[in-house]
């Protein structure tokens, strides 16, 4: 141990970093004693044994092991998207504007808070909005609906808006502090289970001039970095709401979602929304007392757990409801 | 009979010893032929020790020479014998695994590079399954180790691609009415091929680093194992790597480590890798292409190098790099059963129309 300490080899990164005969150099330690040295390090930074498929598969690998699922509030999309968002990775939530990603992720707030039993995770959210005002009125009409089905689950004087934490952010740095130091602090406090930027787009679109895109894609990891990290320590679901951008190509005009392969090589799970031609008529349930609504499109484009879906949904008074 | 005349000097001793046994007029095996290591000690100086450790290294040396027939290594025929009764692991894509040869191959580090959504993680999962099936339906009867670094180990999409090649097997099993087959059969349950996948989670390259230190002594315990996958060896080292010289050199010891675990434990290393944009220096008319990430030193680290790519909306995989197959093109496809060839016939389609369901492709930015 003094050895280690005098050559100033007291981390585990620089041990396992190094090559043996490094090592040894440095030391003056033999190879076998290197090769010993490392395997205890290395039996200190991991479990030593695997787990199998099987016992994972069967909750047996421990909380933070184990695969939440956070449920749309809707049994139609669930079933399209084998239970909800996974607690895994970075969600985004991609589609041109008036396609209704805020509203999914307003409706995700709200179900959040449902009982693990009802597809929630029992827990409140961060929302971080980088565009306009956060929606508050439609948030308080979505909650009416939604406390009016859950009013037996959840107790009548439950209210859904003390659970929803938001923080407006207007530029990278700002976002940066929120997500380094406000958001672990907030984590850490109070029973958080899921994260929402709203949107990722707006903060990297514009500040950033041609040239600089090595520093954008740079400032995108480390945004990542730290989501990612938050995510998985707490096994929670992160949601990213993502602009599209239109690319010519062959076949006419494509929407693809924005910020490039640097940003979609981070993300683990891709769901595309857009308007189709059609409405449909409600019964007395339109958002402000309309019932005229368009039919919309919710696309899996890609997912470590699903072939891609395609389902159609709409807007009414109380959020999103799939339709067949 | 022994090559008695061979000289010392030619063993793998420490060139201090060596200087010490020739000064004391030790040159040739002959000449080391029944003295003892305390003789040995006083005629050349060297501790006891070492002279133990001078003479088992000449011996163990000299077995290995005479168990291999007198001959020092392998001849190119015979490791042309050996490589092609390896098997490989198979896709369920045939027209990939001719690609590759017969599947993807024992012994040596395979590469898959491609976009998001184009399949790196449903050809991870479906070699883990691969790789598991019995010798009598043509598989290795093998494990899998497979490291997560992403997340996206999902093991209800695992169960769908298991259900599926325990359909297939059955089907095989049916129309030959084979005893054996039945028998195996048995054994071939959803729970005994999820048994069989050891799985790591691992959140930085630190822990990375350790597993794989690890794992050579992992194998040994589970001789069963034929299949490594590493899913993704970039995320690691893709968020807030500062520094590239850094980078390169763990990821050229860690490619190092698995080429030689490869080899050593005759089983397969397979690796996912993103792309990323490459511009053009000379600005030529595209500007920029797509090119594998981690660097241009990277590209020699795998021996085998498979691109997955969009071409309109067709999944295509593409041989980059290979020693022993020529570069070829083959579309796939991914199912709910896991990668499939993309087939015509109408009968076969109608055949397997129950699990073969073919999903709508996209294509992405």
């Amino acid at each position: 141990m003094l050895v280690l300490r005098v050559t100033h080899l007291d981390s585990f990164e620089s041990i396992l970093t190094l090559s043996n005969a490094d090592i040894s150099r440095i030391t003056g330690l033999s190879l076998a004693e290197v090769q010993t040295l490392k395997t205890k390090v290395a039996e200190n930074v991991v479990d030593i044994t695997p787990i199998t498929a099987l016992d994972l598969h069967q909750g047996r690998g421990g909380d933070l092991m184990q695969i939440r699922k956070l449920s749309t509030g809707c049994a139609k999309l669930d079933e399209a998207l084998r239970g909800g968002i996974l607690s895994r990775g970075i969600t985004e939530i991609s589609g041109e504007s008036a396609s209704g990603k805020t509203q999914f992720c307003l409706q995700l707030a709200l179900t959040v808070q449902l009982p693990q039993a009802n597809g929630g995770l029992q827990g409140g959210v961060a929302y971080i909005c980088t565009e306009d005002a956060f929606p508050s009125k439609r948030l308080h009409q979505m909650t009416q609906g939604f406390m009016k089905v859950h009013r037996q689950t959840l107790g009548s004087d439950y209210r859904p808006g003390d659970k929803i934490f938001i923080e407006h952010v207007a530029d990278y740095d700002m976002l940066m502090t929120c997500v380094n130091q406000r958001l672990p602090l907030l984590l850490a406090s109070t029973c958080v289970r899921l994260i929402i930027v709203d949107s990722v787009t707006a903060v990297f679109r514009g500040e950033y001039a041609g040239h600089e895109l090595y520093k954008r894609s740079k400032h995108l990891s480390s945004l990542v970095t730290q989501l990612l990290a938050l995510g998985s320590q707490h096994n929670i679901p992160v949601v990213c709401i993502n602009q599209v951008s239109s690319s010519m190509n062959e076949t006419g005009r494509q929407l693809i979602p924005a910020l490039g392969l640097a940003w979609s090589n981070m993300i683990m799970t891709r769901i595309m929304l857009s308007r189709t031609n059609q409405t449909i008529t409600l019964n007395d349930s339109g958002v402000d007392g309309r019932t005229e609504a368009t039919i919309r499109q919710l696309e899996v484009i890609f997912a470590p757990h699903l072939t891609n879906v395609t389902v159609l949904y709409v807007i009414d008074r109380d959020g999103i409801k799939g339709i067949t | 009979m022994m090559d008695t005349q061979r000289e010392l000097c030619t063993f793998p001793l420490a060139p201090n010893h060596k200087l010490k046994l020739s000064a004391a007029g030790f040159q040739t095996i002959q000449d080391l032929k029944g003295i003892k290591p305390a003789e040995l000690c006083k005629d050349t100086g060297l501790s006891l020790d070492d002279s133990e450790g001078v003479l088992n290294t000449v011996n163990v040396a000299e077995k290995m020479h005479w168990k291999s027939g007198g001959r020092c290594g392998l001849s190119a025929l015979d490791m042309l014998h050996e490589e092609q009764s390896l098997p490989g692991i198979i896709t369920f894509s045939e027209r990939v695994d001719r690609m590759l040869g017969a599947g993807v191959p024992l012994c040596k580090v395979t590469e898959l590079c491609g976009e998001p959504g184009v399949g790196k993680t449903q050809f991870c999962l479906q070699l883990a399954v691969g790789v598991q099936i019995p010798e009598v339906f043509g598989g290795l009867h093998g494990e899998a180790v497979y490291i997560d670094t992403e997340g996206s180990f999902i093991t209800e999409r695992l169960v769908d691609i298991i259900a599926a090649t325990v359909r297939h097997c059955e089907h095989i099993s049916q129309k030959e009415h084979n005893e054996e087959f039945v028998e195996h059969l048995k054994s071939l349950t959803v729970e005994h091929l999820l048994t069989g996948i050891h799985y790591h989670r691992c959140h930085d390259y630190i822990q990375l680093l350790a597993i794989v230190h690890l794992l050579p002594a992992f194998l040994k315990n589970h001789p069963k194992v034929k299949l490594v996958v590493i899913d993704s060896l970039a995320a690691p080292f893709q968020h807030d790597f500062e520094d590239f010289s850094l980078r390169t050199r763990i990821l050229t010891s860690v490619a190092q480590n698995l080429v030689k675990m490869a080899a050593e434990f005759k089983i397969s290393v397979v690796l996912t890798n993103k792309m990323t944009t490459k511009l053009n220096s000379s600005g030529g008319d595209s500007g920029a292409h797509l090119v594998p990430a981690l660097g241009e030193s990277w590209g020699h680290a795998c021996t085998v190098r498979v691109i997955l790519h969009w071409e309109g909306n067709q999944r295509m995989a593409w041989l980059y790099k290979s020693p022993s197959q020529t570069e070829t093109t083959v579309p796939y496809q991914i199912t709910t059963g896991g990668i499939r060839d993309i087939i015509m016939e109408e009968r076969y389609q109608a055949e397997n129309a129950e699990d073969e369901t073919p999903v709508k492709q996209q294509k992405l930015s």
